[in-house]
């Protein structure tokens, strides 16, 4: 067929050629005169500040009790990024991944812009300070004048440091009692227990100088005390592999805690004090063994294990009614094992957690507001309406309270009850200290400006002060800041030298208001006596924490480490039992209590107890802005109200259920593919005696090399076998090679560096504080908010939409495995951090029609957003499945998936691209971190000094597993971690994809008595 | 028949491109004439897409050889960040203000200029009065894809006039080079200086 006699009327050709004429025609006006952008210059240059260029301010977290150091990364005036401070004696350089997410409850687009007064129609409306403080002043007159400031309540969010101090101090001057000190995480029971044995509430717990850890429920990798020093330890201690203590969790669940046990003994909720008094000696095995459900002989071959094992660390955490009983057995216990001094540390305690009110203080609070004796409540940062259980009728008792001021920063279910909000800066925007050990002051200082019309709480009490003649006196300093200054041991210049560090030397002024001593309201009742089938676990998420994570979207979208669920709640609930239910993952449960019921999907779970279920707690907000609201439900509604009679602490695990299946079903929201590695090999594991044999050579390390490929000239499976087969070592043609910068030769010099990473499946627990780290880094959008439309009509609104349709976006992710277990013993779990391989023969690479995707000489798989198409190809020939695509425009305002609504687009790092719709994307390892440093040395004049920086996930992982660098130079610890010899990569073996990823073997400690295997 | 339809589809897909063209020019229209400077440099790399030579109007026409050459003033004194950052730093007005407190819009008679009065500095001290900065147009633009960082550019060498032209001589500043991918390669691979080779796989800049 001749072009002339084209059917179609108009020849391709052409087509494109009047396409092409119309497009350069607009194209070059729309650039002249399209899209005017301004170059907007300082107006006062800030001294120390370069643009483009990061300042680090040392800060201290606020994201929990424990008070981490923090150094905030700020550029051009904003703050973006969080990394542990290396100088603070808690979390020496790691954070958490809550820590990570500070900044998007900074940058969270529900905040509170300006204060809110509540108008006659009783809607909160914006209002100015000065209207608000006003307000303020004329109630707090009110109060006073009627003789009432001593019936006032002021429940503040637990810190350390100078402000409850001060608090207290201002209070007094009004007046008023001494404030509530709240945290609903800590575990009141442990802190009351230690003070009682120690004298401390928190002593150094150190994991590495014990042979063996028995936690009795005690989730010191979740949310239990610090968990990031703990974690440090922990991590620490399992490094040393052969001589690593042997951990065996206790208890009804398996959390991520219990996942890092070499053997789990699953215990029925309740029965944990009688195991407590059977390895003591106080009780019988035997009748521990009935109350627990635990076979005799496993819980007489712990009891012998333990007393062999000098010294043994042994924890408990167990919010139940017997709490503090078994808290201090657990302390008796570890006094006879010879525990304390060595791996329970009084003299190097933890202070962080000093003067938090019970939980029982709380309740007497709302009680006392139930009964109309308080004139005035003042709160800040805590939301009781949510973290306190429904049965508490928290919302009834505050309505009984005529005037309610909330401190608050976001719109969450209590404030939104109060009458007057004054929304208090962000930690990141505040002045502020701590004291997380005895001598250890860390100060708080703020990144950046305000982001909104907001005050720091501290500030608007001495502005209220000074407004008031009778106590202005008290309180002549300018600002908060000058305050803490004033008080500073050591004055201005060692708070400047403080500041530069994060952390000085001292104490800072405690406060010595009296304590109200409360009657506990309502003592729990044995969990065994009530009524249900099955026992009810609820245990804070160790994402969201108490719920205050839920309003970041990265914490929501963090798939929780041991179940890989995100954006939804679950029920847990034992294989065993959902047989005999009928009831299958994704099945809606209905879990009823006297105090109400809650529906959820099922997920059956070999890591429970088969007479119990667990809910994680966290989600299930009314309030608390769009990430939050209505995602999930809120376990807290059946819960009933009991604590514990000897330290007030809240009986979290404290009824029984009737679980009843609805016979409705929803899709589970979760990341993972199969829970099992199908001989895979993608997790694997040593016992400590295969790593002995290992070690004596009596075995030797599966072979990496591959006929025809070069594996001894540079690293074993780290030389890129493109490179080699540039340079000519495959393939002797060497004439005809075009060696370009794959050369060693090359004038670049590129091709002397092999960037890759070890991971180090011994240290790493599995928390995902590198998952949230990159999502910091690296601009990674979430994707399944309930309003980021994912065009599917069964999943409209619905949390999690685009999760369920496979369009996670997370560059590294932990993968967890189920090892053993089928029978329904103890099985293993094993993690692992899958991120791209940057493979040196990349199946994704040859596959790219556009070569969007090429190897660099240096050793990164590099995709370059610009050049990509979207064909998704390397996506489907990737075997570890570590491309993530853009499925939609999430960095584009105008579209419903927009990933940054105002103003949390602030903290997208300025150095990473922010990739647009149908291009592809991966882990970079941290290209942008390579190019600052490459650059940064080459302005010094030097070459790149070993170690000089790593990527985002190492700097934050608090384990210490991610090792990152150059494996081409002996100098850089990675280049010696790669040959260590419990060293693997994944699916080279079947693949020859010659990774760049180097994983070392976990090592187990299996039983004494039992087989080598598990 | 054929020869119709043709006829047909064709004006059709040239009257959309007219329209494109009008529309574009249209929005263009509100802003301030700019000018299009034709002399693209001598060794410039281009494409019809490149606002090349574009010499948009600024707030204050300043004028860069007073400072540079009458003057004799540093690039760096200014842009005060170009040998340390990826971004070269646009002065602060305080840094402006630091001289224009003393010399003000009133200029007396000076090598062989008579009396006048600066509309450039009266407008500068406006701002300043204001405390508002100056709304300079950005002129050298890369797209988001694309890292470019003025620091090893600097310290390798590269002279500021290499890709930015005779700054010193402009009284309106245009956009000298393409800044377009062949004309960044070209100089990478050493075809300007040898001296300045420099690596030029993709990931150089675009990540």
């Amino acid at each position: 067929m001749s072009e002339n006699s084209t059917p179609s009327g108009v020849r391709r050709r052409e087509f494109l050629k009047v396409l092409g004429a119309g497009g350069v025609a607009t194209a070059a006006i729309g650039c002249s005169s399209d899209r005017v952008e301004k170059l907007i210059p300082y107006l006062n240059h800030p001294d120390e500040t370069v643009p483009m260029v990061s300042n680090y301010y040392a800060s201290t977290c606020r994201e929990c009790s424990a008070g981490c150091g923090v150094l905030l990364e700020t550029r051009d005036g904003r703050t973006f990024k969080l990394e542990g401070n290396p100088d603070h004696p808690l979390n020496r350089g790691a954070l958490c991944a809550r820590g990570q997410a500070a900044v998007q409850g900074l940058y969270n687009p529900d905040r509170y812009r300006s204060p809110m007064v509540r108008n006659r129609s009783g809607q909160l409306v914006a209002a100015t300070w000065d209207q608000a403080l006003k307000l303020m002043e004329q109630k707090l007159g009110e109060v006073q004048k009627g003789g009432r400031a001593g019936s006032t309540l002021f429940l503040n969010r637990h810190e350390s440091g100078s402000f409850p101090a001060f608090l207290d101090e201002w209070l007094a001057a009004n007046g008023m009692p001494a404030h509530l000190s709240v945290d609903p995480l800590a575990d009141n029971a442990v802190i009351a227990a230690n003070r009682q044995s120690y004298g401390v509430s928190w002593p150094w717990l150190a994991f590495s100088a014990a042979r063996l850890i028995v936690s009795i429920g005690a989730d010191f990798l979740d949310t239990w005390g610090a968990n990031v020093p703990q974690q440090l330890e922990f991590a620490d201690a399992r490094a040393r592999l052969a001589d690593a203590p042997r951990f065996v969790y206790v208890g009804p669940r398996r959390s991520l805690t219990g996942c890092n046990a070499d053997q789990w003994i699953a215990c029925r909720p309740g029965s944990e004090l009688a195991i407590a008094n059977a390895l003591l000696g106080k009780g019988s095995v035997n009748d521990a063994a009935t109350a627990s459900d635990v076979p005799v002989a496993t819980l007489q071959a712990l009891k012998t294990e333990l007393t062999g094992a000098r010294p043994a660390l042994v924890l408990s955490g167990v919010a139940g009614s017997d709490a503090m009983e078994l808290a201090l057995a657990v302390n008796e216990l570890n006094r006879q094992l010879g525990a304390v001094g060595t791996t329970v540390q009084p003299d190097r305690a933890i202070t962080s957690f000093d003067g938090i009110a019970t939980d029982a203080d709380v309740i007497a609070a709302v009680e006392a507001m139930r009964a109309g004796q308080v004139p005035l409540l003042m709160i800040r940062g805590v939301n009781p309406v949510f973290t306190s259980p429904k049965a508490a009728a928290v919302v009834d008792a505050l309505k009984k309270v005529p005037f309610k001021v909330s401190f608050s920063s976001y719109p969450d279910e209590t404030s939104e009850l109060c009458d007057l909000i004054l929304p208090d800066h962000h930690a990141i925007e505040s002045w502020g200290d701590a004291q997380p050990m005895a001598n250890v002051i860390a100060v708080q200082q703020p990144g950046m400006a305000p982001v909104y019309d907001t005050r720091q709480t501290a500030d608007v009490l001495i502005t209220l002060a000074k407004a008031n003649a009778g106590i202005a006196a008290k309180f002549a300093a300018p600002n908060y800041m000058r305050w803490l200054i004033d008080r500073y041991p050591g004055g201005t210049s060692a708070f400047t030298l403080a500041l530069e560090k994060g952390v000085g030397t001292g104490a800072v002024a405690a406060s010595t208001a009296p304590r109200r001593a409360t009657a506990i309201p309502k003592t729990a009742a044995p969990i065994a006596q009530t009524a249900g089938d099955l026992f009810l676990v609820v245990y804070p998420s160790c994402s969201l924490g108490d719920g205050s994570g839920a309003n970041k979207p990265w914490l929501q979208e963090f798939p929780d480490p041991v179940t890989k669920i995100c954006w939804q709640s679950w029920v847990e609930i034992n294989q065993q039992t959902a047989v005999k239910l009928g009831v299958d993952t994704g099945d809606i449960l209905r879990v009823e209590t006297a105090q109400g019921a809650v529906e959820a999907p099922a997920y059956v779970f070999m890591g429970i107890q088969k007479d119990t279920v667990a809910m994680a707690f966290g989600l299930g907000h009314t309030a608390y802005g769009r990430y939050a609201a209505g995602v999930g439900v809120n376990p807290g509604d059946v819960l009933p109200v009991g604590f514990d009679a000897k330290s007030g602490s809240f009986a979290w695990t404290a009824t029984r259920a009737k679980v009843t299946k609805t016979g409705a079903y929803t899709p589970i929201v979760t990341t993972e593919g199969s829970a099992r590695q199908h001989g895979r090999g993608i997790a694997q594991a040593l016992t400590v005696r295969e790593l002995a044999d290992l070690a004596a050579g009596r075995v030797t390390e599966h072979a990496e090399a591959m006929p025809g490929m070069p594996n001894t000239e540079y690293l074993p499976g780290l030389r890129s076998p493109m490179a080699a087969d540039a340079q000519g070592v495959v393939s002797s043609n060497i004439k005809h090679k075009e060696q370009g910068m794959y050369s060693p030769d090359h004038w670049s010099g590129m091709a002397k560096r092999r960037w890759a990473m070890t991971v180090d499946l011994a240290r790493c627990t599995g928390c995902q504080a590198c998952v949230t780290a990159c999502y910091a880094e690296n601009n990674i959008p979430t994707v399944a908010a309930p309003y980021q439309e994912s065009h599917t009509a069964f999943l409209h609104g619905v949390a999690g939409g685009n999760i369920l349709k496979g369009r996670e976006m997370n560059w590294i992710r932990l993968e967890r495995y189920w090892e053993g277990g089928e029978d329904g013993g103890d099985f293993e779990a094993r993690f692992v951090p899958m991120l791209c391989q940057h493979c040196g023969n990349a199946p994704c690479e040859p596959v790219c029609p556009v070569y969007a995707t090429y190897h660099s000489p240096d050793g990164l798989n590099v995709q370059v957003y610009n050049r990509c198409v979207g064909t998704r190809y390397c996506s489907n020939n990737c075997p570890y499945k570590v491309r993530y695509f853009n499925w939609f425009g999430y960095g584009e305002p105008a579209r419903p998936q927009y990933a940054w609504p105002e103003r949390l687009s602030w903290q997208l790092n300025p150095d990473v691209t922010v990739r647009g719709k149908g291009v592809m994307e991966k882990c970079s390892f941290c290209v942008q971190r390579i190019r600052e440093a490459e650059h940064r040395a080459k302005a010094e004049g030097r070459e790149l000094r070993p170690d000089e920086f790593t990527t985002s996930c190492a700097q934050a992982c608090p384990s210490r597993a991610i090792t990152f660098g150059d494996a081409a130079d002996n100098d850089w610890t990675v280049a010696k971690l790669a040959l260590d010899k419990r060293g693997y990569h994944v699916f080279q073996e079947q693949l020859n994809t010659f990774p760049a990823v180097v994983y070392l073997k976990k090592v187990n400690h299996p039983a004494p008595a039992a087989p080598a295997g598990v | 028949m054929t020869k119709r339809r043709k006829r047909a589809v064709v004006p059709g897909l040239a009257a959309l491109a007219v329209v494109a063209v009008v529309l574009s020019a249209y929005t263009g229209a509100t802003q301030q004439p700019d000018t299009v400077i034709k002399d693209r440099g001598s060794w410039g790399y281009s494409a019809a897409s490149s606002p090349q030579g574009r010499s948009p109007v600024q707030p204050i026409a300043f004028p860069h050889p007073t400072h540079v050459q009458t003057l004799g003033m540093n690039c760096l004194y200014c842009h005060f960040s170009a040998n340390k950052s990826p971004d070269p730093g646009m002065p602060a007005v305080g840094t402006c203000m630091g001289c224009h407190l003393v010399i003000g819009p009133n200029r007396p008679a000076m090598n062989g200029r008579p009396a006048r009065k600066s509309e450039g500095i009266a407008t500068l001290q406006k701002y300043w009065a204001q405390k508002k900065p100056v709304p300079w147009v950005r002129i050298h633009h890369v797209p988001d894809y694309v890292n470019f960082a003025h620091m090893p550019h600097i310290n390798a060498g590269v002279t500021c006039q290499t890709c930015h032209g005779q700054v010193q001589q402009m009284n309106r500043v245009y956009q000298y080079a393409s800044l377009n991918m062949g004309w960044c390669i070209n100089c990478h691979v050493g075809n300007v200086n040898p001296k300045w080779k420099a690596r030029y796989d993709c990931s150089v800049c675009h990540y």
